[in-house]
């Protein structure tokens, strides 16, 4: 009897002891390395009997997608889409489940991550565990990291896809979201071609520019950008032209002929970037630029204060809910309509994000069909441009808009911002100018150049010092 | 007589079953915490840039101690930022230990004096306490709104920095004031994180205090006012000595604890980039590992938290070797040697009375 009853203490202390490990071990999943591995034993490793039949007695009432081609398992109920940030993503399934008869719960955001380079990492520990992933976004930033690791990314082609799928999009989001053996890996929905967005009633009042067509003749280049700073300034207006030293960074970065590395990755630090830093500081003493963050509270505020003339802005800060709503102050906002685009003293682009497969998608049609709608389909995407005021990633649907006529944009007034955008998007060459590093090379740099700017760094020598020991510590670059 | 079934109880040994229930403690501590630390150890031996290193020996400990030369950036990089790293984190250890520890006594002294009559002593405690309680991300949030480099911070729109034009008008103002850029600026920034480490931990400290106040004999206090002791001499000559254990404990665990440093100096920054001045070398090794995610560099992390291990370790003995109780290893000397004298006066036999 007291055995017994020992004996079961003990064994309830192991089995509460035991809950500690929970959690703890490696499920093992089945590495899909190559894309012609087969998927047929990673479907029956996720595979229950209930969500089985319920994806079957789906696909019978779905619209009957190319399944053939497809090797992405149909075990899986939910679609699962990871993200950092809901803005995109959820405006995405907003307007996907109300053109197609896949319903709201058919279809999920997955929030992982606040930030962009928060994602980077947390999409590794979460495709560790459990949990239902089928497709995530990768930034631009960062995508060389996941495209080229067969581990975290399953070729298009396992959801049917070709290349020539994808013919109608802007080249360099194709050869972006190509991986280094040539393997397609990501796909995008946006071309991100940029402008300056600026404040109408300041223009007209201290610079009497009534149209952006008039607007432009004041910020048509770099030099002319300055002159028109310096006016403002001389003219007592107190405000700056640019937003922010990251703002501007931005669209010099694009400019620039070379990427961060060389092909040795060897950091490359030329005189484009001397003549940037010195421009920086002159714009940060004079005031020609805000002293606020990029990203920051104060980024948003200046845009209400008469801070700031303008902000350099892309194609996904001007939508509903994105950056130039949160400088307006939201709809009613101090400042709502106030603004519009004009291309600025240079063509740019930033950034950009592509829909990537997971190897362990077990929702091939709706994924298939998802990615479809975004980029491949002109119609449906026409809808989701329209629908978010989103630049989409096909050329012939995004001319078709700006001939029409039909998009007016209410945080820009009306104005119509495709019509300005669309003809820097055609010039977009990013492929060759971003790296695995970037994001870490790019927030190297902008420390550097703050604090020269704010005068804490004394010479641009002593700048390029700090930049580059900074940099050095990032692993798998060379500096010398 | 006993009968055999007391002859049987007393046969049994209740020790295995003690051991087995402290098994599950320790099989959890070696798992979570004691590889781990053995893995720290071998991972500071070990390469950078990837996640299954092969053993390197020396190099990460050489690159991180030893000055490099001019042009090797990356060995000048990782040596400069562990010791700005060093000196940041020393520097707001002591600018915060120093007048916390100060601000505790005072007020546990006070709380605890038998003379002052003070009101409402439970209110206070509880609100000293409070700031303890509040997460450090919240800390650093509060005190970016309050005091961040943004004109539109707390105290740079008290200074007026985010008037616009109008009220600058209104006010005869020519122009707005330059913000102050608390957060990036050297002192500035590493005074606000002294401030802030104070402000949370001085209530723990004070009750810590307290509780040792409370500790001592009631009767020597009331001997010194009978004395005609006044309370300075209450604190230098009783308090003070008395409380020498707990002030050694509360030095130990905030050295401990300032050392490894690391969420508010890590969270006080807005945009992408952790402030230079305020970085400590907790910080130090979470981004070297961390903010690489394709080639995470565990090598020079977990070189560096075994340095740390090292002079914590170093600093630990240091102290417990400068408060060690003196009479009590005099006294156990003494005791050992009229052993060695009565032993050698056994074998000499002879002289015994």
């Amino acid at each position: 009897m007291n055995k017994l009853k020992k004996s079961l203490a003990l064994i309830a202390t192991l089995a509460i002891a035991s809950t500690a490990f929970y959690a703890c071990g490696d499920d093992s999943q089945p590495a899909n390395t190559d894309s012609t591995s087969d998927s047929v034993s990673e479907s029956e490793s996720e595979s229950e009997s209930e969500s089985e039949s319920e994806s079957e007695s789906e696909s019978d009432i779905d619209d009957p997608a190319p399944s053939a081609e497809i090797k992405v398992p149909e075990t899986g109920d939910k679609l699962s889409i990871l993200c950092w940030t809901g803005d995109d993503v959820e405006k995405m399934i907003e307007n996907f489940t109300d053109n197609t008869d896949y319903t709201a719960d058919q279809v999920e955001y997955v929030n992982v991550g606040s930030k962009g380079g928060e994602a980077r990492e947390e999409y590794a520990n979460y495709f560790a565990g459990d949990e239902d992933a089928d497709l995530f976004v990768l930034e631009a930033d960062w995508i060389l990291d996941y495209i080229n690791n067969d581990e975290y990314t399953a070729p298009l082609a396992d959801l049917g896809f070709s290349e020539s799928d994808f013919d109608g999009c802007y080249d360099y989001t194709v050869s972006i979201g190509t991986d280094n053996n040539g393997v397609l890996k990501a796909a995008s929905w946006q071309a991100t071609p940029g402008g300056y967005v600026y404040r109408t009633d300041l223009a007209e009042e201290y610079l009497g520019a009534k149209t952006p067509e008039e607007m432009q003749e004041f910020v048509k280049d770099w030099d002319t950008f300055t002159a028109t700073a310096k006016k403002l300034q001389d003219d007592g207006h107190k405000i700056a032209m640019a937003d922010t030293l990251g703002g501007m960074w931005q669209v010099w970065q694009y400019n620039r002929a070379k990427a961060w590395l060389d092909a040795d990755n060897k950091l490359i630090v030329d005189d484009y970037c001397k003549t940037y830093a010195e421009l920086a500081k002159d714009y940060y003493t004079n005031g020609y630029v805000t002293k606020e963050d990029q990203w920051s509270d104060g980024w948003y505020a200046i845009g209400q204060d008469d801070s700031t003339m303008g902000y350099f802005f892309c194609t996904w800060c001007l939508g509903k809910g994105s950056m130039l709503s949160n400088a307006e102050g939201g709809e009613g906002g101090k400042t709502f309509g106030k603004y519009n685009i004009t291309a600025g003293p240079s063509g740019w682009a930033w950034g950009g994000s592509w829909l990537a497969l997971s190897p362990k998608c077990d929702n091939g049609t709706i994924a298939h069909d998802f990615i479809k709608y975004f980029t491949v389909d002109a119609t449906t995407a026409k809808d989701y441009a329209l629908f978010k005021s989103e630049f989409v990633n096909n050329p012939d649907v995004m001319k078709s808009i700006v001939d029409d006529g039909s998009n007016k944009n209410d945080l820009l007034g009306g104005q119509d911002q495709f019509s300005v955008l669309y003809e820097s998007a055609s010039t977009i060459d990013m492929d060759g100018k971003i790296t695995a590093f970037d994001a870490q090379i790019k927030d190297a740099f902008n420390q550097a150049v703050t604090k020269y700017a704010k005068g804490d760094i004394a010479s641009y020598d002593d700048m390029v010092t700090e930049f580059k020991t900074n940099a050095a510590k990032i692993e798998g670059i060379t500096v010398e | 007589m006993a009968t055999a079934a007391q002859r049987r109880i007393k046969s049994v040994s209740y020790a295995k079953y003690g051991y087995m229930f402290i098994l599950p403690f320790f099989v959890v501590y070696f798992i979570f915490s004691f590889w781990p630390l053995i893995q720290t150890f071998i991972l500071a031996f070990s390469e950078n840039g990837t996640r299954t290193p092969a053993l390197i020996g020396f190099d990460n400990f050489k690159t991180i101690l030893a000055k490099p030369a001019a042009n090797d950036f990356k060995a000048m990089g990782i040596h400069k930022s562990f010791w700005d790293g060093m000196k940041n984190t020393l520097i707001i250890w002591f600018g915060n230990f120093l007048p916390q520890i100060a601000l505790s006594l005072l007020l546990a002294v006070w709380f605890t004096d038998l003379r002052v009559k003070m009101p409402g002593k439970g209110f206070f405690k509880v609100v000293m306490y409070m700031p303890n309680i509040i997460t450090a991300a919240s800390v650093a949030g509060l005190f970016l709104a309050l005091f961040g480099d943004s004109s539109y911070s707390v105290i740079n729109t008290l200074r007026g920095c985010a008037m616009t034009k109008e009220q600058l008008l209104a006010a005869g103002l020519d122009s707005a004031p330059e913000p102050w850029k608390i957060i990036t600026t050297c002192w500035p920034s590493r005074c606000l994180v002294m401030f802030i480490q104070v402000w949370m931990w001085f209530g723990n400290t004070m009750i810590m205090l307290m509780s040792g106040i409370q500790g001592i004999n009631e009767s020597l206090f009331e001997a010194a006012e009978i004395d005609g002791a006044n309370s300075t001499q209450t604190f230098w000559r009783i308090t003070f000595p008395l409380l020498k254990t707990i002030m050694v404990y509360t030095l130990l665990t905030s050295m401990i604890g300032g050392l490894q440093m690391f969420d508010i100096p890590y969270m006080l920054h807005t945009g992408n980039v952790v402030n230079d001045y305020i970085k400590t070398v907790a910080v130090f090794i979470y981004e070297m590992f961390h903010s690489n995610f394709a080639k995470p560099s565990f090598g020079y992390s977990a070189a560096a938290s075994v340095i740390l291990f090292v002079i914590t370790s170093i600093l630990g003995a240091l102290v417990f070797y400068v408060q060690r109780d003196k009479d009590a290893i005099e006294k156990k000397k003494k005791q050992k040697q009229a052993a060695k004298e009565w032993k050698r006066k056994q074998k000499g036999g002879g002289f015994s009375i």
